[in-house]
């Protein structure tokens, strides 16, 4: 079981996490058309490399992280909380 | 043809126990009774099941997988196909590995009428019926035989009995986090575990037999020298523990190592799951089978279970004996052999071209067929004839194994391990045991290194294989796999039928997948590939060693069995009074006390009271909780007043409808928000994602507080009534002027301060629903039984509560509404309001209106009142397609009939229109769709 | 009318009262117990995870404090980014949320403080084995290396979310953010959602089973 490295936590097993899919961004709904508003719901790159994701860390600190992970080797080279950035270091 | 007895020996056999040996592991002074097939016998602590059987002279354990054909002791160790048994209850024993115990009945599997004479043994005489492929050939068609298929298959199998009685089993697991995992317990092993533990790392030491030692074990005195050197450094050395009769069963991500391990006192198995920050695999070698005609006659062995036999067990293993060797480890098993009294009668050299071609006897060797053309009388042929690197655990760590022709195995490749895998000892290269435990060494103090100091990886000496020459098979026929009894023919024309990868010929003849993994027969079938296609064995390629090592029993998965369950603070209320449980989830809830109709009409006429303890509550503050709801919510909230209830739906960003519930607004900048309760942990989820990720500037908190309070619905005329008997009107006034429908306020209750009080209901009636602080639920809720008596207070459960809310057309979600129904199908017209600026899921409800071609959320009655349309029956158009599903539906006790909610396509859904409802067992009934709502629908009851 | 008693959601043995609560009667003691401790009284703080409130509080997230913040000796957990829960003795939940209140509010920082004390079940699991027993359901490293006496982690124990504060007794370091073992003896406070509470017990001394693990009577925070 691969372990994910929390920013908050430190690294724990990827269960206690929720994989929230390819992290991307709500278009404007007043503008946005169907097929604009279709692709941020439907469509992702699902690349074999490198992926920016969103993880919930459901059984941890209850946070959304933003983590840069290599879908084939499943290195993790980055991860922070997505609301204020933290990556680790000085937490407690 | 006829059907012969397989042995025509009679006599008793007779002890071929041994005197003393120096390495033997056996307890002389005890003796252990046991049952074979029923007859008594003995053994001595320290005996295996199967070497105690060969101690007693049995030479024929079992009997093999698909011909049936008698097999005896291949390798006595836990790989040895020639010894599963039946021990008691427990099928599969691996009876060269398991322990004796006192008592055991140990029956040989599958075998009638008996293990000499089995009359499925004629199927190696019709073994041509058997051919390559044999299940895929014959069990395919027609499809209508599977049933009578699975019973042949059935009578075939060779493998034990089950019991469903777990008896006393106990079945552990536990996490470990070592800092260094060894895989093997041999020279290597330890001479790694303690190199580790010096270096000051903790380390896990996994051996697959009772002792650590592999091969020192059974060598001669200045290995015995060296072994008890070896457990010393082991045993004095912390920071090492030891797991003895345990298996590294597969390698996964970022060294998660699940480890079972046997033998412990009180656990009939624990799964040790290991996070390793360093695994350092050190399984030795595997001595490899050599395939010839006869090769699966008992008394034909390697020489690694003649040498454990003799020097572990002190078994004779025959009588007269023919060694077949290409190294040094035949070498010595010659003379173990000569020390035991069995008489050599020839050692054929196979460095020098001198071999074996066939074996002959019925039941068990008679003689040995040379490569010569000499014949030679022997009841024991023992070969040596190469080893294979099990390579299992750095296969599942990335690693290739390459073919190095010259020492005749699969070596690993080092360049493609991780930094966090290390390989020591025989699986990299040969040595003397001095230098199979220097490298051994340096691989310790290096994981050591990797493990604790996290600085850059070093170098770890190699070791060279030694030479050996290249032997796999004879040529003469035999067999590759004694587990699923593959022969080498079957291999040859699976190659000659197109199966020319190991891989399609491992899956059509299915070498390699019984209980040995292809330990034994992976590189003899990459072999005999090779040879069928002209390939060489490089170009072949092996198959992929993929996890789990090991078998592995369902009860070390399972472990303590345990699913998470969740109670309500009157959950002992509800079952000292009879409620038939309900499981929700993860909640336990009660379904019914005994009469959900009556439940109802209660409900109607006099007052209920249920536990929805289970509702989702999230308690949210912060100056922008407003905003928050706007943002969740379909319909529109910043005009909230302090005290007021609203009814919310959201959904998500594709439309589809995801939770609903009220919220109300306790002060300022709080208020409590209610979900469903399956949606309880969803929502909170769902409220946080859009906090942290869309709006992180807003200051909102929440809190779920589910269980902080055990929640009450009281329902029914006479509800005020129970409900002023427990407050104080001082306190909480309850007429319906100063506490109005969709209202919240908090309040003491029952005595008890802080509770939140909510006129609001999904039953129609007037009702109240009220959160009593959890710790007091049970004192409130036994407060309402008693002061109702005289009201008719009764309580209800959720089958009452579906009822209820059916009579009333409220739909629930994800009942009524499935992971497509998107808000306009879910009768929200009212509340979607598409004129805010922004709300999730905005923009697809906005086209769903327009495009207005959606399905419909309906009331439906079935003209014959009497018939009850089970949910999701079909409902139909005229031409029989299919126009929409019954989505709810009860017999109605209020009204004295059927009624339903139903999905159906928009041009059927105008009140009054006849549609078709298909019933499951085919019949059609007439029905009419109605309003949504049932009772009252002009909602006067509850507005009291 | 009487007051009511307040009770927890795991079964108690023999049973007495005590500040308003049912508690189980048995005299703490043996070597690897389970206690209930849910009459503690459970405040839970959130505020910005690295401004004036954490420093109002004495201690960050992931570690625990011994402290007097008005209402008697407390133990206050950094149990989450930006969240804090401080446990007092039985009854003072009411003072205890004003005191924190109060401290707080000077800081100028978006706060909120909410009595859970009804809303989370709370257990100890205390003996120089409890390592061996929570390994067997808790997949966090227990070595003082990784969790020290004073810390304080969430996880996933035996599939609930759970609160784990590592609360050594009987050492000879009481208070303060300790980084090493303390010469006690291990103890755990494990603390999740009321309705999980009688599971965690259950799944708890049936880890503990072979290990000898008891039920025995509340102890309190000393």
């Amino acid at each position: 079981m691969m372990l994910l490295p929390c920013p908050w936590c430190g690294p724990r097993n990827a269960t206690e996490f929720r994989f929230g899919g390819e992290a991307g961004r709500r278009p404007d709904p007043a503008s946005a058309s169907p097929e604009e508003w279709r692709r941020y719901l439907y469509f992702h790159t699902n690349p074999a490399g490198w992926s920016t994701e969103t993880w919930y860390h459901g059984a941890g600190c209850r946070r959304f992280l933003t983590v840069e992970r290599h879908t084939v080797t499943h290195e993790v080279r980055a991860a922070r909380d997505t609301a204020t950035g933290t990556t680790g270091e000085g937490i407690s | 043809m006829s059907i012969l007895p397989t042995t025509r020996r009679t006599a008793t056999p007779t002890s071929q126990r041994l005197g003393h040996r120096a390495g033997e592991v056996i307890d002389r002074s005890r003796t252990v009774s046991f049952t074979w097939n029923g007859r008594p016998l003995s053994g001595h602590p320290g005996d295996t099941i199967a070497s105690a059987l060969a101690a007693a002279g049995e030479r024929v354990l079992s009997r093999s997988y698909k011909y049936h054909r008698p097999r005896g002791l291949l390798t006595a160790d836990y790989l040895d196909p020639g010894a599963f048994f039946q021990v008691g209850d427990e099928p599969n024993v691996r009876g060269a590995h398991r322990l004796l115990e006192a008592g055991m009945a140990v029956s040989s599997q599958n075998t009638w009428p008996s293990l000499r004479f089995d009359l499925k043994a004629a199927n190696g005489l019709a073994g041509r019926f058997l051919a390559t492929g044999f299940y895929y050939k014959t069990f395919i068609k027609p499809e209508p035989l599977w049933p009578l298929y699975e019973k042949v298959l059935r009578t075939f199998v060779h493998a034990g009995a089950i019991t469903p009685d777990p008896g006393a089993a106990y079945y552990d697991k536990r996490h470990a986090h070592p800092d260094v995992v060894v895989a093997g317990g041999g020279p290597a092993g330890m001479a790694a575990a303690v190199a580790a533990a010096r270096a000051g790392a903790s380390v896990m030491l996994v051996e697959e037999d009772h002792q650590l030692g592999g091969h020192l074990r059974w060598g001669d005195g200045a290995a015995l020298a060296r072994l008890r050197a070896l457990r010393a450094q082991v045993a004095a050395q912390p920071g090492i523990e030891v797991l003895t009769d345990a298996v590294v069963t597969g390698r996964f991500d970022d060294n998660w190592i699940p480890i079972v391990a046997r033998s412990l006192p009180g656990i009939t198995e624990r799964l040790v799951k290991a996070r390793a920050a360093v695994l350092v695999v050190a399984p030795g070698l595997i001595e490899r089978p050599y395939v010839f005609a006869g090769n699966d006659l008992p008394g034909v062995m390697l020489s690694t279970a003649a040498r454990r036999l003799v020097n572990l067990y002190a078994v004779r293993p025959g009588s007269r004996a023919v060694v077949m060797s290409a190294n040094p480890e035949g070498d010595a098993a010659v003379a173990d052999l000569e020390a035991a009294g069995v008489e050599v009668a020839a050692v054929l050299d196979a460095r020098r071209q001198q071999g074996v071609a066939r074996a002959h006897g019925r039941g068990g060797l008679r003689a040995v067929e040379t490569t010569d053309g000499r014949r030679i009388e022997a009841d024991l042929l023992v070969t040596a004839t190469g080893w294979t690197a099990p390579t299992s655990l750095l296969n599942q760590s990335g690693d290739r194994p390459v073919y190095d022709q010259a020492a005749a195995r699969f070596v690993p490749d080092p360049d493609r391990m991780p930094a966090n895998v290390l390989a020591a000892g025989g699986i990299v290269g040969d040595g003397t045991v001095d230098q199979l435990v220097e490298q051994a060494d340096a691989v310790g103090r290096e994981a050591a290194r990797r493990a604790t100091g996290g600085s850059a990886a070093g170098t770890v000496p190699g070791l060279r294989p030694a030479p050996h020459p290249e032997l796999f098979a004879a040529g003469t026929g035999g067999f590759v796999d004694l587990c699923e009894d593959v022969s080498a023919k079957d291999i040859t024309t699976a190659v000659a039928e197109g199966y020319d990868s190991v891989e399609l010929a491992k899956r059509y003849t299915t070498v390699t997948m019984g209980p040995t993994q292809g330990k034994l027969e992976t590189v003899n079938a990459v072999a005999l590939v090779a040879h069928a296609t002209g390939r060489s064995i490089a170009e072949t390629g092996t198959t992929t060693w993929r996890p789990v090592y090991a078998p592995v029993t369902l009860g070390a998965l399972a472990g303590r069995p345990r699913e998470p369950v969740r109670y309500s603070p009157m959950q002992p209320w509800h079952e000292r009074h009879g409620a038939t449980p309900l499981v929700a989830g993860q909640w336990i809830r009660p379904e019914h006390y005994g009469d959900p109709a009556a439940e109802v009409t209660a409900v109607r006429t006099a007052v209920g009271i249920i536990d929805v303890t289970p509702i989702g509550k999230l308690d949210l503050r912060g100056p922008d909780v407003a905003e928050l709801l706007n943002l969740l919510y379909v319909n529109k909230w910043s005009k909230l007043g302090v005290g007021r209830v609203r009814y919310g739906v959201m959904c998500a960003d594709d439309g589809v409808v995801l939770d609903d519930g009220v919220t109300g607004r306790l002060g300022e900048d709080h208020y409590l928000m209610s979900t469903t309760s399956s949606g309880a942990a969803t929502v909170w989820e769902w409220v946080e994602n859009w906090l942290q990720t869309a709006h992180p500037e807003w200051q909102v908190h929440v809190t779920p507080v589910t269980t902080a309070y055990a929640s009450i619905n009281i329902a029914g005329p006479r509800s005020r009534d129970l409900l002023s008997r427990l407050t104080d009107p001082e306190d909480v006034d309850l007429s319906a002027d100063a506490f109005g429908y969709m209202n919240v306020r908090t309040g003491t209750v029952a005595g008890v301060a802080d509770c939140v009080l909510w006129r609001i209901g999904f039953t129609g009636e007037l009702s109240y629903e009220i959160h009593v602080p959890a710790s007091y639920g049970l004192h409130a809720w036994e407060r309402l039984v008693a002061e109702g008596a005289d009201l008719g207070v009764r309580p209800f459960g959720v089958e009452a509560q579906r009822i209820l809310r059916l009579e009333k057309g409220h739909a629930i979600v994800a009942q009524d509404t499935d992971g497509l129904t998107q808000g306009f199908s879910a009768a929200l017209d009212g509340l979607i309001k598409l004129d805010k600026d922004d709300f999730v899921g905005l923009p697809e409800l906005r086209w769903q209106q327009g495009r207005d071609s959606h399905p419909r959320l309906v009331g439906l009655q079935p003209l014959d009142g009497t018939v009850v349309p089970p949910e999701a029956s079909q409902i139909l158009r005229t031409d029989g397609s299919i126009a929409g599903r019954v989505t709810s539906s009860r017999m109605s006790p209020t009204l004295g009939r059927a009624i339903g909610l139903a999905q159906i396509d928009p041009e059927l859904a105008e009140v009054g229109t006849r549609v078709t409802v298909r019933l499951p067992d085919g019949r059609d009934v007439a029905a009419e769709v109605t309003g949504l709502v049932h009772v009252d629908p002009e909602g006067e009851r509850q507005r009291v | 009318m009487s007051s009511p008693l307040a009770r927890s959601p795991i079964p108690p043995g023999p049973a007495t009262e005590r500040d308003g609560w049912e508690v189980d009667a048995r005299v703490p003691g043996g070597p690897l117990t389970l206690s209930d401790e849910t009459p503690l009284a459970k405040v839970h703080v959130r505020a910005p995870f690295d401004g004036a409130s954490r420093a109002a509080l004495g201690v960050g997230f992931r570690r625990t404090r011994r402290a007097d913040l008005g209402a008697g000796e407390v133990l206050v957990v950094g149990s989450g980014p930006g969240e804090w829960l401080v446990l007092g003795a039985p009854g003072t939940a009411g003072a205890l949320r004003a005191a924190v209140e109060q401290r707080l509010a000077g800081t100028g920082e978006f706060t909120s403080v909410l009595d859970l004390t009804h809303g989370r079940a709370l257990v100890r699991l205390h003996g120089a084995a409890a390592p061996a027993v929570l390994a067997g359901v808790c997949a966090i490293d227990l070595a003082d290396a990784v969790t020290p006496d004073g810390s304080a982690f969430r996880t996933s124990v035996a599939g609930v979310v759970t609160d784990v504060v590592r609360d050594d007794l009987g050492g000879t370091q009481r208070s303060g953010a300790a980084a090493s073992d303390n010469g006690g003896v291990r103890s755990y406070l494990l603390h999740c959602e009321r309705s999980s509470g009688r599971y965690l017990a259950d799944a708890l001394l049936d880890a503990g089973r072979l290990s000898g693990l008891a039920m025995t009577g509340f102890r309190g925070l000393a």
